[in-house]
């Protein structure tokens, strides 16, 4: 377990995924930026943004959920191939990574949302 | 952004770039020795990575005929019909590092005496210190009435052979389960790479025919080479466990001599005498050996079990030959118990790759090989058990959150997914 240090496990996933972990970190780069100037944007329109978190916490949720049971057919096995508590646990943990961009995408669209509708009612 | 907060993300990406270039932490060595790799398969391309960056004045000469590479892990899940041959097909020459000098042909002749080996084209090439990883030798014609031909046709599988020969395995397990009967499994009485491989065959075919709802037309028998199914203890308790539950039987002490395809017989060498037994599917495990030029050269031992087939004599702490003490053998070739998997070779190559960089560097070599040896039993598809251990049988799991003798999804998501990257890795020195 110690042989696997960060270094070691980038070079792992870096053999695995190929160009495709590039264009991963290029997405989640890209919305980590679109959360920033969401929350910018919010700011300066004077908005809270305890709506569209919750908004994305909530869709982001049943999206890793929904996701937990496909991650098995990633691996070219049925949903049935789940049993044990740390089959669950890993199965979650790949699925928060298309969890967490549907909620970014859900937390950018409705603050977009949030501050269209405040300069309507200025 | 504040200039406060671009300098310390510079500076963390700086050091994060540093960290990535160096790879694997190791000491240097600048010696200027004249190394030569018997073998480019995971063992020779591994050590040949890490050597060129820990001796960057060394001389490094890979010898390998072969020109493609194959990632034998896989081959299990090419006979289970998941995975293409293309999946487990690459190039070796993606692999060999910049500057390693690459003879392209096989290694005829050891002569340890003189330091130097020779080529199939006559080529002399000697060393300072040699590292034999030639790989072994399957030894199909070692059982009567067997070749390599026939993989694929008459009811007979053999995944070992290739990518080719895995796929027409899996074809030959589905027309079995089509067409009903009696299978055959079981393994050389030798020492073989991938142990686990005979047992994952049996149980990936009991799924499949399981998930044809075809279970009640096989019947499944696994033909055990001496009085266990596995060699380590509580493996060998779990594996019988789960055959009895799922039907397949067990015959102890039965290796096969010979087969009749046209007949479709199997003879069996057994304590009692030969015995045959009728089939319609044999998945056959061929006996291997070390390859002729190790096997005709004074490198193999001498005396004792791993004698017989030619395996390099090793001292299986240090994997450093006992009489040529230049001479170092990685990988399936090297004459130690256990080992004979990819994931030993992960833990060979830094030892003796570091021993080598500490000695030539004029410090005293310290690393040694606990005899780590990974088999992720595959035991149905989307289930496996990540089982690893030691020369003494004890089981030594990297994953202490991964219970080794549990069937788990994990461990088919590390054998399905996470190994051709952690293998693809090791390869260019960086596992």
């Amino acid at each position: 377990m110690s042989d696997f240090n960060p270094v070691t496990l980038f070079f792992i996933l870096y053999e695995s995924m190929g160009v495709w972990l590039w264009l991963l970190l290029g997405l989640a780069l890209v919305l980590l930026v679109g959360i920033v100037t969401s929350v910018l944007r919010l700011r300066r329109a004077g908005r809270p943004v305890k709506r569209p978190v919750i908004a994305a916490l909530v869709v982001g949720l049943i999206a890793t959920v929904a996701a937990t049971f496909a991650v098995p057919a990633w691996t070219l096995a049925g949903p049935g191939a789940l049993s044990a508590a740390i089959d669950y646990a890993f199965a979650f943990l790949f699925a928060l990574v298309p969890g967490a961009a549907v909620a970014a995408l859900v937390f950018m669209m409705a603050a977009r949302r949030c501050v269209s509708r405040g300069a309507a009612t200025v | 952004m504040k200039r406060r907060e671009f300098l310390i993300g510079a500076a963390a990406c700086a050091t994060a770039g540093s960290v990535m270039a160096g790879g694997v932490s190791a000491q240097e060595s600048a010696a200027r020795a004249r190394i030569v790799i018997a073998g480019a398969g995971a063992a020779g391309l591994s050590l040949a990575a890490r050597l060129r960056r820990q001796m960057p004045n060394a001389t490094i000469i890979l010898i390998d005929a072969k020109k493609e590479h194959h990632f034998q892990p896989g081959f299990t899940l090419v006979a289970t019909g998941l995975w293409s041959p293309a999946d487990v097909t690459e190039r070796n020459a993606d692999y060999v590092p910049r500057g390693v000098e690459w003879i392209e042909q096989a290694v005829a002749e050891f002569d340890p005496d003189a330091k130097a080996v020779v080529t199939a084209a006559g080529q002399r090439v000697a060393y300072d210190f040699l590292f034999v990883a030639t790989g072994l030798m399957l030894d199909y014609r070692a059982i009567a009435g067997m070749d390599l031909s026939l993989i694929g046709k008459e009811g007979i599988a053999s995944i070992y052979a290739g990518p080719a020969q895995a796929a027409a395995s899996a074809a030959a397990i589905d027309r079995f389960i089509e067409t009903g009967g009696v299978g055959l499994f079981g393994r050389p009485a030798g020492e073989m790479k991938c142990a686990g491989a005979p047992l994952k065959v049996t149980f990936v075919t009991d799924d499949k025919a399981r998930r044809k709802d075809r279970r009640g037309a096989v019947k499944l028998i696994y033909n055990a080479h001496n009085p266990a199914v596995f060699a380590v203890p509580p493996v060998h308790d779990k594996v019988k466990t789960l055959f009895a539950e799922r039907d397949i039987a067990v015959n102890y002490s039965h290796v096969l001599k010979a087969i009749d395809p046209g007949a479709k017989r199997a003879t069996y060498a057994t304590p009692k005498g030969d015995v045959t037994l009728d089939y319609d599917f044999i998945h056959v495990v061929p006996p291997m050996r070390a390859p002729d030029a190790v096997r005709n050269s004074p490198l193999p031992w001498r005396q004792g079990p791993l004698a017989a087939d030619g395996w390099v004599e090793a001292d299986k702490a240090t994997l450093r030959h006992p009489r040529y003490p230049e001479v170092f053998a990685v990988g399936d070739i090297a004459g130690v118990p256990r080992g004979k998997t990819a994931a030993s070779v992960k833990w060979q190559v830094p030892v003796v790759a570091d021993n080598l960089v500490d000695e030539t560097a004029g410090r005293t070599p310290q690393k040694t090989y606990n005899g780590y040896t990974s088999c992720p039993m595959v035991t149905a598809v989307g289930k496996a058990m990540l089982i690893e251990f030691d020369y003494d049988g004890k089981l030594i799991p990297s994953f202490p959150f991964i219970p080794p003798l549990e069937e788990l999804w994990v461990s088919w998501l590390i054998e399905e997914k996470g190994l051709k990257g952690a293998y693809r890795a090791m390869l260019r020195g960086r596992a």
